[in-house]
């Protein structure tokens, strides 16, 4: 059932299941917390955290605490989420629906981001320009990424303190 | 009477020239042992001496100074490399393991390496690979980072690896310079000291990286997700060019593609060069006879085809020929 919230969040559900999932959800409590908790790996991936009126940045709402406590209890219990300001705070599944669309990988994305809180941002990088890259492949691209790769497995002397010019500093 | 002064003088040139000769030519066998002696010296000084000092690292257009402080104790070795100039940037290695520490704007990525080739300790431990495929000569004395040096020029016995010249300290044996050079013996990199002293000490209160601790820091996860100790069934290797073996192989996500590479490095001990195999793009998989495309991009060569509907990539910092060979060599079973 958690998945099917976890579409739900995405986007991915159809009108009809929506509602039937809706209903679960309101004589479920714990269906009703995971659906915020859902929100807010959401919420985090998008850069917005909601509380209430006020939007705090990603860094309020994630202190030390939480990331270290989210590792722990995903040590445990993988699929099961507990952030530390868990409420009603978070804004109603009917508003979450005015947030644009997001693509299908984030719902898996969305797994590996609680599981490596701190390194989500590279990810999403590597996600989304996946999904790009699928459709096209540049020819004049492709010796970047295999030297990137290369210089991982078999660095020469010089490439661990200068990059290439293609690379951002 | 002018004439027969002028035969004798000729006589006694030509008996100088052969004395020289013959004398070269033991001094050129004398000093081919000795010269890998000194080479083996080198290799390992650099992992066992401990030292700090400033090396300027440079290739092409760009030059970085960094600072390094190495040191062997009863626990391993460990180093930091601290790049002086532009954005800040450190290596820290223990044993085999490195870290680098890159602050880019607010965030610190932290990438995990296995560390290897990293200056002054380029060369292997044993250097038996590196006689069969490269020939060894001395050169002149020289002066480096205010240090007595040894010049050695390491040969490539043929045209599918790069040239060395390495400086080696005479008295502590450490390897104080070293260009590759390319074949048309213009400098591609340069790693050289400016200061350099041994230390004595045996604390690592230096072993820690100049970071700041409130900011938050990404780690750039390892991307190779499996390794493949046995051979994969798909395809195989004809002979590979002189010299190279393979020394790794696994399966890793490249950055931009949708599914697992294998990558495969091979090496001739100083020279390495990887050779990446996917599944070629969609539009591209009924292309058995499609043109390779391959050239030079900074100081490595590539080569990419596509063979049996799978691409194939090669990439290296050694002669074009060498990246063309390799790519050859795949076969795939039907």
């Amino acid at each position: 059932m958690n998945e099917q919230i976890s579409a739900l969040t995405d986007d991915e559900v159809a009108a009809e299941d929506m509602a039937h999932i809706l209903t679960w959800m309101q004589s479920n409590r714990h269906a009703a917390t995971a659906w915020s908790e859902y929100h807010l790996i959401g919420d985090v991936m998008r850069g917005t955290v909601h509380a209430g009126a006020d939007s705090l940045t990603p860094d309020d709402m994630l202190g030390q605490n939480f990331k270290q406590s989210l590792m722990q209890k995903l040590a445990l219990e993988p699929t099961v989420l507990s952030p530390n300001a868990a409420d009603a705070q978070y804004a109603s599944p009917a508003s979450e629906q005015h947030h644009k669309k997001v693509p299908v990988v984030w719902s898996i994305a969305a797994s590996f981001a609680a599981a490596l809180v701190v390194g989500w941002m590279a990810l999403q990088q590597t996600q989304t320009s996946q999904e790009l890259a699928s459709v096209e492949v540049a020819q004049a691209s492709v010796p970047a990424e295999y030297l990137a790769a290369h210089q991982v497995s078999a660095p020469s002397a010089s490439s661990y303190y200068i990059q290439p010019a293609s690379y951002s500093e | 009477m002018a004439v027969g002064m002028l035969v004798r003088h000729l006589v006694l040139a030509r008996l100088l020239v052969v004395a020289t000769l013959a004398t070269g030519a033991n001094v050129w066998a004398a000093n081919d042992d000795a010269a890998w002696q000194s080479l083996q010296k080198a290799a390992a000084a650099a992992r066992a001496l401990s030292y700090k000092g400033v090396f300027v690292c440079q290739t092409g257009a760009q030059s970085k100074s960094v600072q390094i402080t190495h040191l062997l104790n009863s626990n391993g070795e460990f180093s930091r490399n601290v790049v002086l100039d532009g954005s800040p940037r450190e290596v820290l290695s223990q044993g085999s393991e490195l870290v680098i520490y890159n602050p880019k704007n607010e965030k610190i990525v932290i990438e995990k390496r296995r560390g290897q080739n990293m200056f002054p300790a380029i060369l292997p431990a044993n250097l038996d690979a590196i006689k069969e495929s490269y020939n060894l000569r001395a050169a002149d004395l020289e002066r480096v980072a205010g240090r007595q040096t040894q010049v050695l020029f390491l040969e490539p016995k043929d045209n599918l690896r790069y040239s060395y010249k390495f400086w080696v300290d005479v008295e502590y044996g450490l390897l104080l310079k070293s260009v590759l050079l390319n074949q048309k013996n213009q400098a591609m990199e340069s790693m050289a000291f400016n200061q350099l002293s041994l230390i004595n000490a045996v604390d690592l209160d230096w072993f820690r990286p100049n970071i700041d601790s409130n900011k938050n820091y990404v780690m750039e996860t390892e991307v190779v997700t499996a390794v493949d100790s046995n051979a994969v069934t798909y395809w195989s290797l004809k002979e590979l060019p002189a010299g190279y073996r393979k020394v790794d192989q696994a399966v890793r996500m490249v950055h931009g593609n949708a599914l697992p590479v294998t990558h495969v490095v091979f090496s001739d001990g100083l020279a390495s060069v990887s050779l990446f195999i996917e599944q070629a793009a969609k539009r591209d998989r009924h292309k058995t006879a499609m043109k390779a495309t391959h050239g030079v991009v900074g100081n490595a060569s590539f080569y990419a085809s596509i063979v049996d509907g799978y691409q194939l990539t090669v990439v290296g910092e050694v002669p074009e020929a060498t990246v063309a060979k390799i790519a050859n060599a795949v076969v795939f079973r039907k």
